[in-house]
């Protein structure tokens, strides 16, 4: 019972560091450093490569 | 030939007589104001992107550019690096204004041969362009961009900017990495807080402790860093502010907990992370609201063209501006900016100096008459002899007194710093009383410093650190959504303080353009005749009196005649066959020249505006009196200003007399006139040292050093760009009656800080007194705090709801 309790919480941990990771990332690649163009973005329906 | 008269299917600007371009598609009729917007139109729909016009927020498009990029490849060459081996080039575009300018700048520039990508940042306008420079030149991206009808600049990071990208970066992580832990934080306590009421194995909650210290230990001492930094520097400089409090709060609550753990007691580390967390939160949304605001100075330097054509030994040849030296001549066609300062020497034009002056009549210039770097030359081919190096110019050197000014404002201490600055020192004292009563009567050590801590842990900042951020965010959201955008959370609030309130003139206290008075016909003449053949020659006019004119006709629904042969005599007037009749408009000397005596004399309406006469096949016909007005709100908000207690004065690089007759129509007595730049801001840094706080209004290029050394510097959209990135507040539209909406709202978003600092002062009040005789556990005081936090943040957004006044 409490081993099972200390490995979901290492599990956890582990999740979070995981999400914390990705956000590290993205603000390092600078995806919110324009917030206010990507929800246009979909509305562009073109004939154009997706980008 | 019929009048169409209409709006530019293009740029959407009032087309002043007839279209200037016509063109028929599909059935329908489109018209243009000018042939630069046709060819846009044509490159769009040409290109398939008719969508532009159907996706763009109409009522925000007006595109007034040159159509042409001011920009050869030698002086872009500097701006280009490479990234893997591409060229890349970042372009700030002037003129995005919704998310369609967005879309049709980077299908445009994409569909370039050589562009491998673009990015246009919707926030700052700023496009990033990766090409192949083998099949592209950086101009001809710049030439595709101003075909368009937008106006490209290079653009290369200020030191100061990237600094700030960085803090906003820096901070962005540290708040990320406090809410994962802190969600982390919320799973242990929540275990922690059913054990305490239901039972719990002592080495299960013996083990949870730790982990929640051991978690929350990154938050307090990573995240929240910058808190416990700027405590340092505080009790260093000994001047204690919200950091120091903060710091106070977070290591207190995590302390008391570390000692808790091995002792037994009950742990508080998520308050300790939550603190940290709500605050940095608050610092991110304030940080947010001084993101657009770009390094003005940058901007105007801009106004330069960076090229000039130099007469040389062997013809004319196209140098870098900077590279001009004093004693050059060069030639400077009509519609272009002067690049440096200079002196005529051959040529004769009118120029517009509005970018020096602010007044919006161009001045005639001859041959000796000295020119003005940034201003335009309207009408003739001029030969200038360089005066000043590029760096020494008239934009060079007001560019610096900006950037003195900047460097020169210090920042006025916020008023929670201020009431933190009181409760810090009381709060440490309270806590060393404690320890020191329980100590003397009798208590154990252990026991006297887990009550010490408790003080301060109830003292919990996390209320009295909401309190200013959370108004500030809701009163700025507030001012945005009716068009009043603040740069920076203690704009409000020096804004609720101002003192004197100083105006600029021109364009600011009055409309900045004239329009017609009075007419008064000569015998046989009736006014809409007179108005209507003045109004036919200068139909096509560039001229703020013939722009007038035509305006006027235009209210009053008078059809406009086709004119044939039209001429424009700078400095004088218009000619042009109206009817079959020869109809001349223009001051008086142009009328005598021409051999009509006009029956009023110069001296009747020159003090009160601009006399345009108007002569009919060699017979006088009338005169039309024009002024620049008031604008109607500016009275009210003079009156509004007065009422609660502050001194409005007007600053004018104006003739003193006629800065005072302005001012005495809008309701204001103290006049300063014939200010230079340097005098505006002077003026200005003078009360601000007889201990005044200063707002200041303007919109031209001479009132920007002012703006920069006001507490408060106010612009209009639609002012110089100088003007508008140089002010703290900016309105979305030249309308006075925003201001005073923005300074209620300011006003009451002071209260409602006062409020919340109120709040959180008797919850301390209340809660200390009972730390300090031991009554208070921390359960319940963590339980108060969250509750003191919502009543700040319900308080604070009642701000929302705007009452318009």
């Amino acid at each position: 019972m409490d081993n099972s309790i200390y490995a979901l919480i290492v599990l956890s941990l582990c999740l979070g560091a995981g999400c914390w990771l990705v956000f590290l990332w993205a603000v390092r690649k600078g995806e919110f450093d324009d917030m206010e163009r990507p929800k246009h973005r979909m509305l562009d329906d073109d004939d154009e490569e997706g980008r | 030939m019929t009048a169409i008269v209409g709006t530019c299917y293009h740029c959407g600007a009032v087309i002043p007589h007839a279209a200037e371009v016509l063109n028929d598609k599909d059935g329908e009729r489109y018209l243009f104001c000018c042939r630069g917007c046709h060819g846009a139109w044509l490159l769009i729909t040409g290109a398939g992107l008719d969508d532009f016009y159907r996706r763009r927020d109409t009522a925000a498009v007006t595109m007034t550019a040159p159509f042409r990029s001011d920009y050869g490849d030698a002086a872009l060459a500097t701006h280009v690096y490479g990234i893997d081996g591409v060229s890349a080039i970042d372009i700030l575009i002037e003129g995005v204004r919704c998310a369609a300018c967005v879309w049709l700048n980077e299908r445009m520039i994409a569909r370039l041969p050589g562009v491998s990508d673009v990015r246009v940042n919707y926030a700052t306008g700023r496009a990033r362009v990766i090409f192949d420079a083998g099949e592209i030149t950086p101009a001809g991206i710049f030439d595709r961009i101003a075909e368009l009808g937008y106006v490209p600049r290079p653009f290369t990071r200020s030191a100061v900017e990237d600094a700030a990208e960085r803090e906003r970066k820096d901070l962005l992580v540290r708040f990320g990495t406090a809410v994962f832990l802190s969600m982390q934080l919320m799973g242990f306590s929540i275990a922690l807080y059913a054990g305490f009421f239901q039972g719990i194995a002592p080495r299960m909650k013996d083990h949870l402790q730790q982990i929640s210290l051991l978690v929350a230990a990154p938050v307090v001492f990573y995240a929240g860093w910058p808190f416990l930094a700027g405590a340092w520097r505080g009790i260093r400089s000994r001047a204690p502010g919200m950091d120091l409090l903060i710091a106070v709060g977070a290591l207190s609550s995590f302390i008391f907990s570390a000692w808790a753990a091995f002792t037994g007691g009950e742990v508080y580390a998520e308050t300790a992370a939550m603190i940290v967390t709500l605050i940095l939160a608050g610092r991110l949304l304030e940080h947010g609201a001084r993101r657009r605001a770009a390094s003005g100075v940058e901007r105007l330097m801009t106004l330069m063209p960076a090229e000039a054509r130099r007469l040389g030994i062997d013809g004319v040849e196209t140098v870098p501006a900077f590279n001009l030296s004093i004693g050059n001549l060069i030639l400077v066609a009509a519609g272009d900016r002067f690049p440096v300062d200079g002196t005529i020497t051959a040529g004769t034009t009118e120029v517009d100096e509005s970018p020096a002056s602010g007044e919006p009549l161009p001045v005639a210039k001859t041959p000796g008459s000295r020119v003005i770097a940034g201003s335009v030359n309207l009408s003739g081919q001029l030969e200038v002899r360089v005066e000043r190096p590029a760096r020494e110019s008239f934009i060079a050197r007001v560019a610096r007194l900006v950037d003195q000014a900047q460097s020169r404002r210090a920042p006025i201490q916020q008023m929670a710093d201020r009431v933190a600055s009181r409760f810090v020192p009381l709060v440490l004292f309270l806590a060393a009383t404690t320890f020191v009563a329980l100590a003397v009567t009798g208590t154990m050590p252990g026991t006297a410093l887990m009550a010490a801590l408790s003080v301060t842990l109830i003292a919990c900042p996390c209320a009295m650190g909401l309190a200013t951020p959370t108004a500030v965010l809701a009163g700025s959201g507030a001012a945005a959504s009716v068009g009043a955008v603040f740069r920076g959370g203690d704009i409000l609030e020096r804004l609720s303080r101002i003192t004197v309130a100083a105006f600029d003139k021109t364009g600011t206290l009055t409309e900045g353009r004239p329009s017609v008075v009075h007419m008064s016909p000569a015998a046989g003449w009736c006014e809409e005749t007179l108005l209507r053949l003045a109004a036919s020659v200068e139909a096509g006019s560039r001229h703020p009196v013939g722009e007038g004119i035509a305006a006027c006709a235009r209210s009053r629904g008078i059809a406009f005649s086709p004119c044939t042969g039209s001429r424009t005599v700078p400095g004088a007037g218009v000619l042009g066959m109206v009817d079959g009749r020869r109809v001349l408009v223009g001051n008086d000397c142009f009328l005598a020249d021409e051999g009509v005596l006009p029956a009023l004399a110069a001296e009747e309406g020159g003090e009160e505006g601009i006399l345009a006469h108007v002569a009919v096949d060699g017979a006088y016909a009338g005169t039309i009196l024009l002024a620049d007005h008031v604008r109607q709100e500016a009275k009210a908000l003079a009156h509004y200003l007065a009422v609660r207690g502050v001194r409005c004065i007007v600053l004018s690089g104006d003739r003193q007399k006629n800065a005072e007759r302005m001012a005495a129509r809008a309701g204001i007595g103290e006049v300063y006139g014939g200010l230079s730049p340097a005098d505006k801001a002077c003026r200005v840094e003078e009360l601000r040292r007889a201990g005044e706080v200063v707002l200041m209004v303007g919109d031209g290029i001479n009132d920007a050093p002012a703006l920069a050394a006001a507490d408060v510097g106010c612009a209009f959209v639609g002012g110089t760009d100088i003007a508008v990135e140089t002010s703290d507040l900016v309105l979305a539209r030249p309308d006075m009656k925003l201001l005073g909406t923005a300074h209620a709202l300011a006003v009451r978003t002071l209260g409602v800080i006062r409020q919340n600092l109120a709040w959180a002062f008797v919850y301390n009040l209340v809660g200390i007194p009972l730390a300090m005789t031991g009554r208070l556990t921390p359960v319940y005081a963590a339980a108060a705090m969250a509750v003191s936090s919502l009543c700040v943040i319900v308080n604070s957004v009642r701000l929302t709801k705007v009452r318009h006044g």
